[in-house]
Order: structure tokens, then C-alpha cells, then sequence
């Protein structure tokens, strides 16, 4: 990693600013590990109303439009000095049952991959998972790291209603649905750990750089 | 008591939305056009934020039981009560029992509605009452109004009759920034997007504007990492039909953007409708500043012309 390419950063409207490193030479899990931290830091200034990370970018919001041109030159001043430490995560653990009624697609997965279902569960339950982003629907969370060995193709008809709940392998991609909602991941097990609570004070239970663990409860035939 | 007798295309509660919870996936949800909002919400005497009733289309009826100032402003859709004629951009006296009848909107496509008082709603989430469709929840019931849904209005007559007030001008050319994707899109897309009109699909809704032309296709098979998109970001998915993010949109989106309407200008897709033609024209930061000042200006002229009619 000797050559990096500098970040692109670019005001997307006069109250918006992206900022993408996506095109660096390290890019991957480190680059959003100071994706994460950049965003912690922009957050405690109090210049903006939301900061949002995706795949190894930035887009950050401003409450004053007038700090636009002061904020340009300042992100990358930031990035050069935030560092791949400078992210405290929290670590969730999310107690899960694997196959039967709750993971209906579970044995397909396993024939799939020549494995059988307990074999799943364990490679499934074997990772942590850092959540990269949120999105798509309120408290649904990109995880990376899902095992190779268990990369499986959507369905072919998506389903009109998954559980809330439901733990799910979706191509490279594995995630857990906060709400019940049409989609078309395998599901292979169910958790009662809730994601997205609209009554919480805090509505999401994970936010942008934790870590996930599915942990077995149960693996049902 | 204010019940809705007849929603018609679709009828929601919303404010000015909510911020903050971006990075959690949750959208901003809020009225389409802010500024009607804001109006209609002065008219009767309402703090701007108050909510208001985003109606889409019209062919609705609403009844009030209490007497209420109201106030409707967007499109014209030939509102009566009693067979008085309820003008868009006036505040009006209702009397209890009255049903406010709204006919089929025949130039725009949604209208705003305030009732002056103290709107008894369940607890705001995350600070707004708008109601987020698309995730189910905030406004009354987490979903757009229905026949037979009520809320207590408790009222406040602290306006008066004939007060009036104008909306800033409509326009179908939509004025744009550029995207960060020009260079990874197949040469001409950006060039052939501005150069022709489009016009607005049937599948439109509160998540977007999605748009069609006959004369040009932007197909591409271009994927990208996923970012953060907002109202106003205009995606291109690989079917080359743009879309205009509205207020429901997601939060995160991986389609290559060909820029973001100014955000003066995110009020005209209030009033778009499926067949309108629409053509994008990119500005500057600084024009953009300059449209969202004349917009406050507006706001600003408004205040202090009810501030001495209220005398």
C-alpha cells in the first residue's frame, strides 16, 4: 500500500457535501473503519444534521449552507489525520435460531454448498460482522464479512411478506430484517433481538461501525 | 373531531419532516412542497411546523366537527363547502359540521390543507409528525389516511377571514447540480438527459418521480458502491429511466446520479403529474443560493404583510 489516491470530495448541492474514497488504494474494510471515524467526527462539530456513511464514502448534510466553502478543504485535512484506531465500535449479539419454520431456505442453502444444515448455522454463527452502512428500509444493516462458502444467490421469486426478524444470506450479503417486508434474501433463521424499535428512544439498536454475532440458540430440522 | 370521509388518490399527515436519522436508514418523510406548507400553516395562525394534510389529486371530503379557520393552498381543486367555494391560497371560517368537498385537481397534483389549532396526534417520532408510508409509521396510524380516521383539532381563532397569500411561481424547468458520476457513464448520457424533455411516469410516487422519454434512451450498465442519496438526488438505474428521489425515498442507494435539483426547486415535484413534461438545466452554487434566498424573501414578505393585517 504505497500509493494512495487522495479522496474525491465534491459539494453535491449547496447544503451537501460527498466525500468518496472508495477509488483508494486500500480501499475495503480499513478505508471505512475511517469512514466511521470521520463521520464520529464530523458529527461532534454540530455543523450538520446528518452525517451518513456508505460504501466507503461520506455524505455529510450541513445545517448552514454558508460553511460549505470552509468545509471542503477541512474534510480532507480531517482524513489525513484520522486513523484506522480512532473508532470505538459496540459489539451486539444476537441470539438466533437457525432452520425449521423460522429458516425456511436453510436446507437449500446447505444443498447448495454441499453442507449440511448444522454446518451452516456453525459458519453463520462462526463470524463477527462489522455493520458497514444502514439503509434500504429503517435499521436494515450492510454487514461485511459473510463467509464464501455460504454466498447464495436470491431467490428467484422473492417473498411478499419475510418476517421481521428474519436472519438472511442474499447473494455475498448476509443481514436481518428490522421489519417485516417483501424481499427476496434465504432466509435460514430467525432473531428476537430487535433492530428497529419506532418507540425506542433510540429507534435503531445498531448504528454505522458496530460489530454483530449471531449466536445459536437452537438449530431446528 | 376532523374525520375524513373520502381520502381520494392519497391524504397524509406531514410537516416539514424529519433529520438526523439518516445514517440509521430513516428518510425524511415531510410535505413535498414546505413552502405551501408554511403558507397555509400562517394563514390560520399555526406555527409553521405545525402538520397539515398532503392531498394528492383531490376527489376527497373531510368533515369538521367544531367551527375552524382552514386554509388550502397548491393546486386548485375547486374545493366547496356548502357550495361556497373554498379559494386555494385564502383563510376561510368553517362552521360545525361542514364538509370541506374537494373536486379532481385539473393543473397540479396536490394541495395542502391547515386547520388552525392544536392538532392532537400520537407522540411526534423523532421530533416530526410526519407520517413515513413506505416504513409505517408517525402521522395518525403509521399509513395514509383512510375513510373513517379522525383527530381532535382543538381549534384557536387567533386569525381572521380573507387573509390571502400567494405562492412563488411554477416552473417545469427544474433547475439541477451536477452529479458526481458524469465520467463513469457512457459519453452523451449527461448531455442527452439535459437536452430532452421528459415526462412523468404513471409509477410516480412520494419516493420519486420517475421519468420516461421517447426520443432518447440512457440505458447503461454502470453499478456502483452504495452512498447516501436524499429528495432532489435524480438516479439513473440501468433501465435508463431517471428518477427523482422524493421526500419517502431511501436512504442508500447504489444507481449512478446525474445530478440533484436545487433545493428551490424540489417543490414543483408537488405538483408534477403523471404526463407532465418536465427539462432540467444545470446552475451554479451560487444560483442555487440565490433561488433558495428569493424563496425566504417570499416567506419574509409574507410574515410582516399578515403581521399588520392581523392588527
Amino acid at each position: 500500500m504505497t500509493t494512495k489516491s487522495t479522496p474525491k470530495i465534491m459539494a453535491l448541492t449547496t447544503h451537501c457535501i460527498f466525500f468518496d474514497a472508495y477509488e483508494s488504494a486500500e480501499h475495503g474494510l480499513n478505508t471505512q473503519k475511517k469512514i466511521w471515524a470521520l463521520a464520529q467526527f464530523c458529527q461532534s462539530t454540530g455543523d450538520f444534521v446528518d452525517v451518513v456513511p456508505a460504501n466507503n464514502n461520506l455524505t455529510l448534510y450541513l445545517k448552514e449552507s454558508e460553511k460549505l466553502a470552509s468545509w471542503l478543504p477541512l474534510l480532507l485535512e480531517q482524513w489525513q489525520e484520522t486513523s484506522t484506531k480512532d473508532f470505538a465500535s459496540t459489539h451486539h449479539k444476537l441470539p438466533t435460531v437457525y432452520g425449521g419454520q423460522h429458516g425456511p431456505d436453510i436446507a437449500h442453502v446447505a444443498a447448495e454448498h454441499n453442507l449440511t444444515v448444522d454446518e451452516v448455522a456453525q459458519l453463520h454463527s462462526s463470524k463477527i460482522y462489522p455493520v458497514l452502512f444502514l439503509g434500504f428500509q429503517p435499521g436494515f444493516a450492510y454487514l461485511d464479512g459473510l463467509d464464501p462458502k455460504l454466498y447464495t444467490p436470491r431467490r428467484s421469486e422473492p417473498r411478499i411478506s419475510v418476517p421481521k426478524g428474519s436472519v438472511a444470506i442474499g447473494g455475498e450479503q448476509t443481514g436481518v430484517y428490522p421489519e417485516t417486508s417483501p424481499g427476496g434474501w434465504q432466509i435460514i433463521g430467525h432473531t428476537d433481538f430487535k433492530l428497529f424499535d419506532i418507540n425506542a428512544t433510540s429507534p435503531c439498536a445498531v448504528k454505522p461501525g458496530d460489530t454483530l454475532e449471531f449466536v445459536i440458540q437452537e438449530v431446528l430440522k | 373531531m376532523i374525520t375524513i370521509v373520502k381520502p381520494g388518490m392519497q391524504m397524509s399527515i406531514q410537516d416539514q419532516g424529519r433529520v438526523g436519522a439518516r445514517h440509521l436508514g430513516i428518510g425524511q418523510s415531510g410535505c413535498i412542497d414546505p413552502y405551501a406548507q408554511i403558507i397555509v400553516n400562517r394563514l390560520v395562525g399555526n406555527a409553521d411546523n405545525n402538520p397539515v394534510i398532503e392531498i394528492t389529486l383531490g376527489l376527497a371530503e373531510i368533515k369538521f366537527d367544531n367551527d375552524y379557520y382552514i386554509a388550502l393552498h397548491g393546486t386548485d381543486m375547486k374545493a366547496s363547502v356548502n357550495g361556497n367555494a373554498i379559494e386555494p391560497g385564502w383563510s376561510f371560517y368553517i362552521k360545525k359540521g361542514d364538509v370541506l368537498k374537494l373536486n379532481a385537481a385539473r393543473h397540479g397534483f396536490r394541495s395542502y390543507l391547515a386547520i388552525g389549532g392544536q392538532w392532537q396526534l400520537p407522540d411526534p417520532i423523532l421530533d416530526s409528525y410526519s407520517t413515513d408510508i413506505t416504513a409505517g409509521f408517525g402521522g395518525l396510524t403509521g399509513q395514509a389516511l383512510k375513510s373513517g380516521d379522525s383527530f381532535e383539532v382543538i381549534p384557536k381563532y387567533n386569525t381572521k377571514v380573507g387573509l390571502g397569500a400567494m405562492l412563488p411561481p411554477k416552473s417545469t424547468q427544474i433547475r439541477i447540480h451536477a452529479g458526481p458520476h458524469a465520467a463513469v457513464l457512457p459519453k452523451d448520457t449527461i448531455v442527452n438527459f439535459i437536452n430532452h424533455s421528459w415526462h412523468v411516469s404513471p409509477n410516480s410516487n412520494r419516493m420519486g418521480t420517475r421519468l420516461l422519454s421517447d426520443e432518447c434512451s440512457l440505458e447503461h450498465d454502470v453499478s456502483l458502491p452504495s452512498m447516501a442519496v436524499a429528495p432532489g438526488s435524480i438516479q439513473l438505474p440501468p433501465n435508463g429511466e431517471p428518477i427523482v428521489l422524493l421526500n419517502d425515498a431511501q436512504t442508500t442507494g447504489g444507481y449512478p446520479l446525474l445530478g440533484t435539483v436545487i433545493d428551490a426547486d424540489l417543490r414543483h415535484f408537488a405538483q408534477l403529474k403523471p404526463g407532465d413534461f418536465l427539462h432540467f438545466k444545470f446552475v451554479t452554487l451560487a444560483d442555487a443560493f440565490k433561488a433558495k434566498e428569493k424563496l425566504t424573501a417570499h416567506l419574509n414578505q409574507l410574515a410582516i404583510a399578515l403581521k399588520y393585517k392581523n392588527k
